[in-house]
């Protein structure tokens, strides 16, 4: 596999963002929402302005479901990312094609009942590509939903694939996905351990085509450690903030039983708190806390409002 | 006692965070009074600008602008085509500025931002009016440098700037990455093949020289006389604050930028109406600021040029 890297934080103005390389391929994601979805008469005002008003047209109004988050996703490719300048960056078909994968993998994880009537956003560009775009796109989505605090099942990550010269080869690069053999993309859920994205191209006997998968698999996990691994680094300065200011607002701290952790070391720790106060909101009959038994991965933002919802309350 | 502290220390940020969303012109001249901005800048100068050459390798020549948080990405990408009967020696350049959905949440996929336009044809006049000059005052780039075979074939340089990230001073950050983008590039090698088209020569064909002479030996940089600087201003009352980041443009509506090339000479002066109109005396001030800050980005650009030779 290439040299991956990435970072969290890239767009300061997104919710959440995430830029992400695989070898030469270079990918920035950017992720708006939970935001309104286009509900009432279009009346939004950006945020600063006083005296000047935009009215936003209804354009969404017929999309929006009335108890589930509706997630939109959008894939464009920048002028001089490939080797000849491309015309048409976006709405051509393959673009459309990747953005509806996308879409769907992404939705098949976020819980997506938490949050009815709005909206999440996700944009990928890429600004280089050499090979493996769609998997470097589905890795940058994960870190930049994971950093807008929106609540997913697991991480999903993605690698590719092939089969040349009667070789499998993981994670193909533009000269080698060109020169004909079969093109295996997979997407999982790590800790699941359940697939979600399988895609192929070409031909290839059923027997290799299980090599080639596992090894995809095999690919998968060494990014989802890789990406956690990213997250630990944010996590431990996050954790610590979080626990000070708890121990000294709450006041009784008592034992939840702890959600599967799932995530590391320090996210250990996170959790034991989200639960604390997921007992304590239960106090409340008015609140409600996800109440399915899956892991749930709760960004900062998502503890801040949590933190200032039972201030108020008490 | 310590939770006291830690619940008004809360609750004061929230009251803090509610003003500045409810009162958002109260909120900054509050700061404006002491002649200071909310993120502790003083009136005149404007954020941490960086620069970074080559960001992106698949292109002849790239940079990544970065002010505050403002975030550009620029590329030229070179292609051969046959220039115009009209001016047979000269090659051109076609400059396109896009802003997509990941920079700012205001900009959805169904509806493009407004300032798209009006940044790609500020970047384009400035840019492409200050290269068309024949007369002995020289633009940024000379034209006919960008010929290959007089009346066959010539280059034809794509520049596209991506906006990454849109906090303010959208022109000023574009016109940044553009120049830096237009100093990092080289030419690329190319011949003529038997047909007589052009192709491009790639480095690792060593033995397949001999065939083709190359029609422009080596890869060359472009010579760029004087390059174009910008500052951006907004002018509110009796004060003029430099480079605004987002949420102060939207609030004081008049702008006012600069573009002033390397020897201190006025390129362009754009100021498109606004609720505040301006004695020649502010305006005189704008361009004092933008000198100022024409130094500081031909150093940072000095700087990113001469980290770009080492390695």
């Amino acid at each position: 596999m290439r040299q991956i890297r990435g970072e969290i934080g890239a767009v300061a103005k997104a919710d959440g963002s995430a830029f992400f390389e695989m070898g030469n391929t270079k990918v920035i994601a950017a992720v708006y929402g939970p935001r309104e979805g286009f509900g009432k008469d279009g009346e939004t005002h950006s945020y600063w302005s006083e005296n000047s008003r935009v009215n936003y047209k209804v354009e969404n109004r017929s999309q929006q479901i009335s108890d589930q988050a509706l997630v939109r996703c959008e894939y464009t490719m920048a002028n001089f990312s490939t080797g000849d300048r491309m015309r048409k960056p976006k709405g051509d078909r393959r673009s459309t094609e990747i953005s509806l994968v996308i879409r769907q993998t992404m939705e098949a994880c976020i819980l997506t009942h938490l949050m009815p009537r709005s909206q999440i956003d996700i944009f990928v560009q890429v600004l280089q590509a050499d090979g493996g775009t769609r998997s470097a796109c589905i890795n940058a989505a994960t870190l930049a939903l994971a950093d807008a605090g929106i609540p997913m099942r697991d991480l999903v990550t993605s690698c590719s694939a092939g089969y040349l010269n009667s070789t499998p080869l993981l994670d193909l690069n533009y000269v080698e996905d060109s020169a004909g053999g079969p093109d295996v993309t997979v997407g999982i859920l790590p800790k699941l351990d359940k697939v979600t994205l399988l895609q192929m191209d070409a031909k290839l006997p059923m027997d290799i085509f299980e090599n080639v998968m596992q090894l995809a698999i095999e690919g998968c996990k060494a990014i989802a450690n890789y990406i956690r691994e990213v997250f630990d680094v944010k996590a431990c300065v996050a954790s610590m903030v979080i626990c000070l200011v708890l121990i000294f607002s709450t006041s009784d701290l008592y034992m939840g039983i702890f959600l599967d952790s799932g995530i590391g070391g320090h996210y250990n720790c996170s959790f034991v708190l989200c639960n604390i106060f997921v007992k304590k909101i239960n106090r409340n009959p008015q609140k409600q806390a996800p109440s399915d038994g899956s892991t749930c991965f709760y960004g900062k933002q998502k503890w801040e409002e949590l933190l200032i919802s039972t201030r108020d309350e008490s | 006692m310590v939770s006291a502290n830690v619940s008004g220390d809360l609750s004061s940020e929230m009251e803090v965070d509610a003003f500045r969303r409810l009162f958002p012109l109260r909120y900054h001249e509050r700061f404006l009074l002491d002649s200071i901005r909310p993120d502790a800048r003083p009136l005149g100068r404007a954020r941490d600008t960086s620069l970074a050459l080559g960001a992106v390798a698949s292109a002849d020549g790239s940079a990544l602008a970065k002010i505050g948080c403002t975030t550009m990405l620029a590329a030229v990408k070179m292609e051969v085509m046959t220039p115009p009967k009209e001016s047979p020696d000269e090659g051109s350049i076609a400059i396109e500025f896009y802003m997509p959905p990941i920079c700012s949440p205001l900009v959805r996929p169904g509806r493009p931002a407004e300032e798209a336009p009006v940044v790609s044809k500020q970047l384009s006049d400035t840019i492409l009016r200050h290269v068309n000059v024949v007369t002995s005052f020289s633009g940024m780039i000379n034209l006919k440098e960008l010929s290959l075979v007089s009346g066959k074939a010539a280059w034809m340089a794509y520049l596209d700037i991506y906006c990454l990230d849109a906090d303010g001073s959208l022109f000023d950050a574009a016109l940044l990455a553009a120049v830096a983008a237009f100093s990092h590039l080289r030419i690329p090698v190319v011949s003529l093949n038997e047909e007589g088209r052009v192709v491009v020569v790639s480095e690792e064909n060593e033995e397949g020289k001999s065939e083709k002479e190359p029609v422009n030996k080596g890869k060359r940089k472009l010579t760029l006389s004087s390059l174009p600087f910008s500052l951006t201003c907004i002018l509110h009352k009796n004060y003029i604050l430099a480079d605004p980041t987002a949420e102060e443009e939207s609030i004081m509506e008049t702008l006012v930028t600069v573009v002033l090339d390397s020897s201190g000479q006025l390129v362009s002066l754009y100021k498109p109406g606004g609720p505040v109109l301006a004695y020649a005396s502010a305006v005189q001030d704008c361009i004092a600021l933008t000198r100022q800050r024409v130094k500081e980005l031909k150093s940072i650009l000095n700087e990113a040029i001469s980290d770009m030779e080492v390695d």
